[in-house]
């Protein structure tokens, strides 16, 4: 990785120290929250806020899910749902966690509420009820309208309803108030971040492109733990400062780039190496990725902080319909430059792997071909080495 | 003068005009080998079951015995390369590579996958000149294989599985206690169409037993096999073709598949190409013809 990879680890080691604090202390309380759950509430009301899927994703980098998931399929977790869930669920039954060699902490922080958002799919629901029911912890859901071809007033005033009996419920386990002010700041805060985020990411239409997706994994780190936060924000400016440089020296993620790719659906954590290599050797930069671009969040609006809040966080590509994908994925493919797309097909996350409706054969319709890959985000037993490398660079060939 | 040195290196001497293009393709079944002439004409072609060390194996397909043709150096043919010393090869000599295996044998000077190997191998041969079809069945693997006569235009490969392979035929064929060549001879004594269901290989295996308990014949059983073979093929995509053409050793081995592949179609010409089994290896050589013109257009033409 060639794109501040120090700094984002700081960054990343400040946020999860400070968790082990905040666990620790009686006077802090600790949330967790889905990835893109209404993470801003948490933060203007004190929470110290934790991401079970970043967990997940360490899980899986770590190749430590290889033996934690195993575990939660022996206790009625299906081999077929999300592998982040049975990888955590695995992980907290052996008691083991990447945090510990990571950043020191002894555990995963015990929470005093669980809030999750089925935005993004059903299985959160799944993971957070687990951890309620062994934890006897207060758990919260956000049930939002879903696969929406349009984000309509009367989606936003639902969800926004949600949220305000929510922020009652959490008031109740604070013993405080929410804080309008510090509700905008969060907002104000997150909408700053993302709007970095975005030009970081946008930064890859540049030719050669100064980063790629094996960079973005990495570096994508504090816009998902770090919403609502300084912290965040400085990070990508800074960031955004190091690539626009790259840019103009024409600095390449990878040198002799010669095709440019989009991946759409979940990265494969444990071979993130692999396929960076993969690539890399095709002189191939993965530039555009439906992945990380769902932390852009342009509807953040501190003058509207709640409404705001469900608008932007209704409007995510995995809650929309397949017009909506298709018409998004090509848009991208025109702004990059894209000449091909790789379909990450995961076999656990069928709520985010986008071409099990023709979708693929659409967009190659209209000139943007595609390869399908199977494998996993976490569970390894479901990707192939050989496969992979074979039809990545048969399809690379035709490009 | 050459060194005992040189000898760990392919020979790469560039005043040395290629005179003889080799292809490797390292399957997972068999290691298959073809060489070819200036001219595209095929000199020499042989097989021999995967094993490992696997570049071992390659070293001895490709020194061959005796007075074969060889693409490797005079004093390294009887020699095994070993702790990563790679032989050297013949003057005159190159040798590509594809397969699963591909990456592993370091003295090749150049790799391709094998979809654009058969494609390679099948277009030099049968040198079609419209819009056409590849199905090549291998070991653990089947492609469909979109094509024009100037370049491969899209592909699939089964998924996740192996039914539909010749995996998945090795494996039922083992259930049946029939030997491979028995196959096709036997189905073609068929009386009954009966059908296998199942994506697993596994699975399959378990609906055979229970139609044998039933009493069915084995025959029966064969035929439904293939034809089992067929539909996986066919379900992994659309195919919209009037030339179908048949590469790989699954096809070469039982070409009672081309006329059951026929006959999902309405209307379509079927071609088993020729040296079927040895295509992605052709390709491989004709690859290598490809990359010495440099020009960046087929010269198999």
């Amino acid at each position: 990785m060639d794109v501040s990879p120090m700094d984002v680890k700081q960054v990343m080691r400040d946020y999860f120290v400070d968790l082990g604090e905040a666990a620790k202390d009686p006077g802090r309380k600790v949330a967790w929250c889905t990835s893109v759950g209404p993470a801003e509430i948490l933060r203007a009301m004190g929470f110290a806020v934790y991401f079970p899927e970043n967990h997940g994703a360490l899980l899986g980098a770590t190749r430590v899910s290889t033996d934690t998931i195993p575990i939660a399929n022996a206790h009625g977790y299906s081999p077929e749902i999300c592998s982040y869930l049975t990888s955590d669920i695995g992980a907290c039954l052996k008691g083991v966690t990447p945090l510990s060699k990571a950043y020191g902490l002894d555990s995963v922080p015990r929470p005093d509420v669980l809030v999750y958002c089925t935005n993004q799919c059903k299985d959160v629901m799944h993971w957070f009820s687990w951890y309620a029911r062994r934890w006897n912890v207060p758990l919260l859901g956000i049930h939002p309208p879903n696969h929406l071809p349009e984000v309509l007033p009367e989606h936003v005033a639902d969800v926004a309803a949600q949220y305000r009996r929510m922020i009652g419920r959490l008031e109740a386990i604070t013993g405080t108030l929410l804080d309008l002010e510090a509700l905008r700041l969060a907002v104000a805060r997150s909408r700053e971040a993302t709007d970095l985020w975005e030009a970081v990411l946008n930064t890859a239409r540049a030719r050669p492109a100064p980063l790629s997706f094996f960079d973005g994994v990495i570096v994508m780190g504090p816009i998902v733990v770090l919403r609502g936060t300084q912290a965040a924000t400085d990070y990508y400016r800074a960031l955004l400062a190091e690539l626009q440089g790259k840019v103009v020296a024409r600095q390449a993620a990878v040198p002799g780039e010669r095709l440019r790719i989009y991946w759409e659906g979940m990265p494969v954590w444990g071979r993130l190496r692999h396929l960076s290599d993969l690539f890399a050797n095709n002189r191939a930069t993965v530039v555009a990725s439906t992945y990380c671009n769902s932390w852009i969040f342009s509807d953040f609006d501190a003058a509207q902080p709640l409404d705001s809040m469900a608008r932007a966080y209704l409007k995510i590509f995995i809650n929309r319909d397949d017009a909506y994908k298709e018409a998004y994925i090509e848009r991208l493919a025109g702004e990059f430059g894209i000449d091909g797309v790789v379909y990450h097909a995961a076999r656990t996350c069928p709520n985010n792997s986008n071409s099990y409706y023709n979708l693929p054969q659409r967009l190659a319709a209209r000139g943007i071909p595609g390869i399908v890959v199977d494998g996993d985000l976490c569970d390894l037993r479901c990707f192939s080495d050989e496969q992979s490398t074979t039809l990545i660079e048969a399809f690379l060939e035709t490009l | 003068m050459s060194t005992a040195a040189d000898c760990d290196r392919p020979s790469t001497d560039a005043t040395v005009r290629t005179e003889v293009f080799w292809g490797v393709d390292c399957g997972s079944a068999e290691i298959k080998v073809a060489a070819l002439d200036r001219e595209g004409r095929l000199l020499t072609t042989r097989r021999c079951r995967t094993l490992f060390p696997l570049v071992e194996h390659v070293h001895r397909s490709l020194a061959g015995q005796g007075d074969e043709l060889s693409a490797i150096a005079d004093g390294d043919r009887d020699r095994l390369p070993a702790d990563g010393r790679q032989p050297g090869l013949r003057p005159g000599h190159k040798v590509f590579a594809t397969g699963y295996g591909r990456h592993h044998i370091g003295f090749v000077q150049g790799q391709l996958t094998e979809i654009k190997a058969h494609y390679l191998g099948v277009q030099h041969q049968l040198r079609l000149q419209q819009d056409y079809t590849i199905i090549d069945i291998g070991g653990q693997d089947a492609k469909v294989i979109r094509a024009t006569p100037s370049r491969v235009e899209q592909f699939a490969i089964n998924r996740k599985c192996a039914a539909g392979t010749g995996a998945y035929i090795e494996e039922l064929a083992h259930r049946l206690e029939v030997p491979m060549q028995e196959l096709p001879r036997l189905a073609a004594a068929h009386d009954k169409d009966l059908t296998l269901n199942s994506y697993c290989t596994v699975f399959s295996g378990q609906e055979v037993i229970k139609l044998l308990m039933h009493g069915e014949r084995v025959e029966n059983l064969i035929h439904a096999l293939y034809r089992s073979v067929v539909k996986r093929v066919l379900e992994m995509t659309a195919i919209d073709t009037d030339t179908l053409v048949f590469s790989g050793g699954v096809m070469s081995h039982h070409p009672i598949l081309v006329p059951l592949f026929a006959e999902r179609f309405d209307e379509v010409r079927t071609i088993l190409a020729p040296n079927a089994q040895f295509c992605g290896a052709l390709g491989a050589a004709i690859h290598g013809m490809n990359e010495e013109s440099d020009d960046g257009l087929p010269n198999h033409q």
